[in-house]
């Protein structure tokens, strides 16, 4: 070993990172060699002055905490965490529309039986006082002009009397504070009250359902609501509402 | 997952200091270095299936290392970060005083800032062998560099040291006159 290559592996060999065969050819090197000599024993004390006066950085004490609140943060359910803002927009949203979607619910359910209630109302005096109709006839083309100027539309009055169901006539009541129009069928005994109006507010939209053992069920079509009540029963009420929505339409 | 977390705290927490100490090296500021470090456990942690046993303290100080350097590469590039050409600053400034004779207060302020004048791949070299006490093949694991480029890195880090160290003793000097 010359001294070119005994200075490229001094700092090894100063280290104790030299393999076997080279330390002792450097030990042979060096032992011969003043110059290298003194320069290996330079590197080893500078080493050793760099190891005992070298002034180390401590870490600042809350950076211990700190850590270990991230590590437990990152340490919580992934999936719960890991995209927690958009998650939580998401929740709020949820939350939102839940909200919007049971008050809109629970206002339109209550104004729907408010609806059905009066009606029913109307129906049960109806039948009470005797004051069923004030026009009483099974013509429709009599019945029909009987409404213009008692009420600010004109109420479909049609003949379904070939289904059954035979015309009475017509009255006008109030419902939600208003003058409806009441186009009135009969149905063997049974009375059939067909409250008509503008579905300028909201549109009506009931399946057939029971209440105080009367029927009723109400529909939406060409701007009128229709909401009809009687203690036939749901079969043919529905097959009421199936006629008449057949014979309007047309 | 909790008891994971608890003997990831336990086996690497101690090393703490050694993992501030290495990262205020490299970035050289403190608030820096604790974002480094605090990363770096973060990092560590999710890596913590990787580590297989070993040396906890290399393994670690190499993730500070790595994460020092993407963060000294998203901030603005440093200019210490090229590499340093020893023949250009050639200057026969030797150390030639024996460790007795410079035992001194300020042997301690020197080192430090001779320190702190090396590049930063000798800066971490030198922190890496002689504080953290990693071996050559450690180091190259850690520096992802062979270990020929170890053992010359390692070695011209040294000498340059010696250089700044004695320079700043011999400017003092100058200045206390």
């Amino acid at each position: 070993m010359d001294c070119d290559e005994a200075r490229q592996l001094l700092d090894a060999y100063a280290d104790g990172e030299l393999d076997l065969t080279r330390q002792l050819e450097m030990e042979a090197h060096l032992a011969g060699c003043p110059a290298c000599k003194e320069e290996a024993e330079r590197i080893a004390s500078f080493s050793l002055l760099l190891r005992t006066n070298m002034e180390l950085y401590k870490a600042p004490r809350n950076l211990k905490s700190k850590i270990r609140s991230t590590l437990r943060k990152e340490a919580e359910p992934a999936w719960l965490f890991a995209n927690a803002r958009p998650l939580a927009y998401a929740f709020a949203a949820l939350v939102l529309g839940f909200a919007l979607a049971w008050t809109w619910l629970t206002f339109y359910q209550n104004k729907d039986q408010e609806l059905v209630t009066e009606a029913i109302s109307n129906h049960a005096r109806s039948l009470m006082v005797s004051h069923l109709v004030d026009c009483r006839s099974g013509d429709q083309q009599t019945v029909k002009p009987w409404f213009n100027g008692k009420v600010d539309y004109s109420p479909p009055v049609v003949d379904l009397t070939p289904a059954g169901y035979t015309l009475v006539g017509g009255r006008v009541d109030i419902l939600e504070k208003r003058p409806v129009a009441v186009v009135v069928y009969q149905r063997g005994k049974q009375v059939i009250n067909l409250f008509i109006w503008p579905a300028t507010r909201r549109k009506v939209d009931l399946d057939v359902q029971s209440e105080r053992g009367y029927q009723f069920c109400g529909w939406n079509q060409a701007g009128l609501n229709y909401l009809c009540i009687s203690e036939i029963s749901g079969d043919e009420l529905e097959k009421f509402e199936d006629q008449l929505r057949e014979h309007v339409s047309l | 997952m909790g008891e994971e977390r608890r003997r990831f705290e336990e086996t690497f927490l101690p090393y703490l200091d050694a993992a501030y100490n290495l990262a205020r090296w490299i970035v050289q500021h403190d608030q820096d270095a604790q974002d480094v470090v605090q990363e770096t456990y973060l990092r560590a942690f999710k890596g913590y299936h990787g580590f297989r046993g070993g040396n906890g303290r290399a393994w670690l100080l190499t993730i500070v290392r790595n994460t020092a350097y993407n963060w000294l590469n998203r901030h603005a590039a440093d200019e210490k970060l090229v590499p340093y050409e020893e023949e250009k600053h050639a200057e026969i400034v030797s150390f030639n005083e024996s460790t007795k004779e410079i035992v001194s207060e300020k042997v301690k302020e020197h080192l430090q800032s001779a320190l702190g004048r090396l590049p930063t791949e000798f800066r971490e070299i030198i922190i890496l062998y002689e504080i953290e006490g990693l071996s050559y093949k450690e180091l190259a694991l850690a520096l992802g560099v062979p270990p020929g480029t170890v053992m010359s890195r390692l070695s011209r880090a040294r000498r340059r040291l010696q250089q700044e160290f004695a320079q700043v003793r011999s400017s003092e000097a100058a200045n206390g006159l």
